[in-house]
């Protein structure tokens, strides 16, 4: 398919829809009218499509501050508890793909809870949004996943049988791969410069300008992740380290094991929010 | 200062005695005007002109409620006067409802300023009803800041001054920038623009959090806000709102300069120097311990614990104390 074509059909796409699991406990949250705006951060901070969805809107020109906001807490803030609620109401749900894509649910979190991790280890003020760019970085499959169904189904069975990775099926299919397409989506929305890069640069860190440490840690995170086996991003295995990142990164062997030690903690939680029924 | 001006302009009265609300109408048909009247004249007071020219008099010195204008849209002399009223932004917001004829279409509303209008056909069974939303619509439709849409000077000097004729107790905030002049210098109007549009937001979402119902968010102009609560929430909300602008403000810098934590600018001598993130003063007033008979008064004393905070530096906000019998002593 022609690039121009391919990226304004994706642009058109206006909302994601979630997996069911989640949508069944947003319910839950939208008719609790107890609930903080901080019950509702932590709760929509784990689900990469509700994330999406608030930084799109605080970022669309309406409230006039476009490319600004990349924190999920901080677009609550803006938007204020009733826009919020307003704005889960309208969420729908991934039927198709239903396996796949709760597997893609688990690593993006695992992402984001390594990635926070190692951003609070590296002493980064900003951990929330290297979190944020975990948690995100893979919406590019989301998006092709929902826009071309039958043929995403193709693209993950041909990256099983003949072995090769998912970002080199998909390019070997749309001649773009989920990091581009998550790209677009990205700026289409009006999201900060910040996200956009690292979510475009995931696969390869060496190529980031402006949130070159983002990146390198959204980047580790996401190989970490992968081969702790939490989750399922498409892959039956781990893609190798870029050197770049992980020279950046300068992470001694206690660290290391002091974020998989972290990590495991945060990471039986993050599948109960994921899995558990209530 | 802008609180001065409003103060010493206060003398006109924004409360006017509470009569009936003026109607006026302009028709040469005297079938129409007898209508009118008979329908409204119980609830308002109504007000007779055969053609607008005879009327601008009225309106220039009384300012009516609502004007309703039996109008061919070929009478071009009527119709540009009309928008010559509508166009004075005094005058713009009074509501004018139109009479046409039945065959009658406009095509471009920009060519004639009316607010709604009502077919002769209709007029025994619409009027009292077309009318009545009218007048609300007005009502409803309070002068907002362009920028933030929150409301401005009239309708917080109105909130403020409702409140103490009410013999309400309740906090008065007032609170402002610091360094947003070099952050404007820095990096142009437009992105100053965006620091006051999150700022509105977030003032306006953190009173809410705290206080749904009775609470009051409106924007002065510049970089200076407003916000009424009652006083337990106040001192919670203040310091909510500087916790979460000191979270929020980095991210309007550029990546650079955020890593720096600094920016260089010029300051009003036009030297070059550098300049903190900029951050936000709260000065709180109140009348749990005084009384304030006038909105001018209480604000004074809000700007006055303003710039105390100011002066504190840093985020900070500062609630007034004081009791009245100190205050006297102190002026003795």
């Amino acid at each position: 398919m022609d690039i121009q074509l391919l990226r304004s059909q994706i642009e058109k796409i206006d909302t994601l829809p979630t997996i069911p699991s989640i949508l069944k406990k947003l319910l839950g949250v939208i008719e609790n009218p107890k609930i903080s705006l901080n019950e509702i951060g932590t709760f929509i901070s784990n689900d990469p499509v509700l994330t999406s969805r608030v930084l799109k809107v605080v970022n669309s020109p309406i409230y006039g501050f476009p490319g600004r906001i990349s924190s999920v807490n901080q677009a609550l803030i803006l938007l204020g508890l009733n826009v919020v609620k307003g704005m889960l109401l309208g969420v729908s749900v991934f039927e198709a793909m239903q396996k796949t894509m709760v597997g893609l649910w688990e690593h993006s979190l695992g992402c984001a809870v390594a990635a926070r991790i190692i951003a609070k280890k590296k002493d980064l003020k900003e951990p929330e949004e290297v979190s944020v760019a975990a948690l995100l970085h893979d919406i590019g499959k989301v998006v092709l996943g929902l826009k071309f169904s039958e043929e995403y189904k193709k693209i993950i069975s041909d990256a099983e049988t003949k072995s090769v990775f998912i970002f080199d099926a998909e390019k070997n299919f749309f001649s773009i791969n989920h990091a581009d397409a998550g790209a677009w989506i990205a700026q289409k929305w009006n999201f900060p410069r910040s996200l956009i890069e690292v979510i475009e640069y995931h696969h390869k860190p060496h190529l980031s300008k402006n949130v070159t440490m983002h990146t390198a840690i959204v980047h580790i995170s996401d190989i970490l992740i992968r081969a702790k086996g939490f989750g399922f991003a498409g892959d039956n295995f781990v893609p190798v380290i870029n050197n770049t990142a992980w020279q950046m990164l300068n992470l001694s062997e206690s660290d290391i094991k002091d974020i998989l030690d972290e990590m495991e903690d945060s990471l039986s939680q993050a599948e109960d929010f994921l899995l558990s029924d209530d | 200062m802008k609180w001065k001006i409003l103060y010493l302009r206060q003398r006109i009265s924004f409360f006017p005695m509470t009569n009936l609300k003026t109607i006026i109408v302009i028709s040469k048909d005297v079938v129409l005007t007898s209508i009118v009247d008979r329908l409204l004249k119980d609830s308002y007071t109504i007000v007779d002109f055969s053609t607008i020219q005879s009327s601008l008099d009225y309106i220039y010195s009384s300012s009516p409620d609502l004007m309703i204008i039996d109008i061919s849209p070929d009478d071009v002399f009527a119709v540009t006067l009309l928008n010559e009223i509508k166009s004075d932004p005094i005058f713009g917001r009074l509501p004018v409802l139109a009479v046409f004829d039945d065959q009658f279409v406009v095509y471009d509303w920009d060519s004639m300023l009316i607010d709604d209008y009502l077919r002769k056909s209709c007029l025994e069974v619409e009027l009292i009803a077309t009318v009545g939303l009218c007048i609300h619509r007005a009502e409803r439709m309070v002068e907002v800041n362009p920028l933030t849409r929150l409301p401005g000077n009239i309708a917080i000097i109105k909130q403020i001054q409702k409140r103490l004729d009410n013999n309400e107790v309740f906090a008065l905030a007032y609170a402002d920038l610091d360094y947003f002049k070099p952050y404007n210098d820095r990096y142009g109007f437009s992105r100053g623009d965006e620091v006051l549009k999150m700022i509105g937001r977030l003032i306006l979402n953190t009173v809410r959090q705290n206080q749904a119902h009775g609470s009051f968010v409106g924007h002065i102009g510049g970089d200076d806000f407003v916000f009424i609560m009652d006083m337990e929430y106040i001192e919670k909300t203040a310091g909510e709102i500087i916790d979460n602008f000191n979270k929020i403000i980095p991210t309007f810098y550029d990546y650079d300069d955020r890593a720096r934590g600094f920016i260089e600018s010029v300051d009003r001598e036009g030297n070059k120097r550098t300049f903190p993130f900029i951050g936000i003063s709260i000065g709180v007033a109140h009348n749990r311990f005084r009384k304030f008979s006038h909105y001018g008064e209480i604000a004074e004393v809000a700007s006055e614990m303003k710039k105390y905070a100011k002066c504190a530096g840093g985020s900070c906000f500062k609630i007034d104390k004081r009791h009245i019998e100190s205050v006297n002593q102190r002026a003795l």
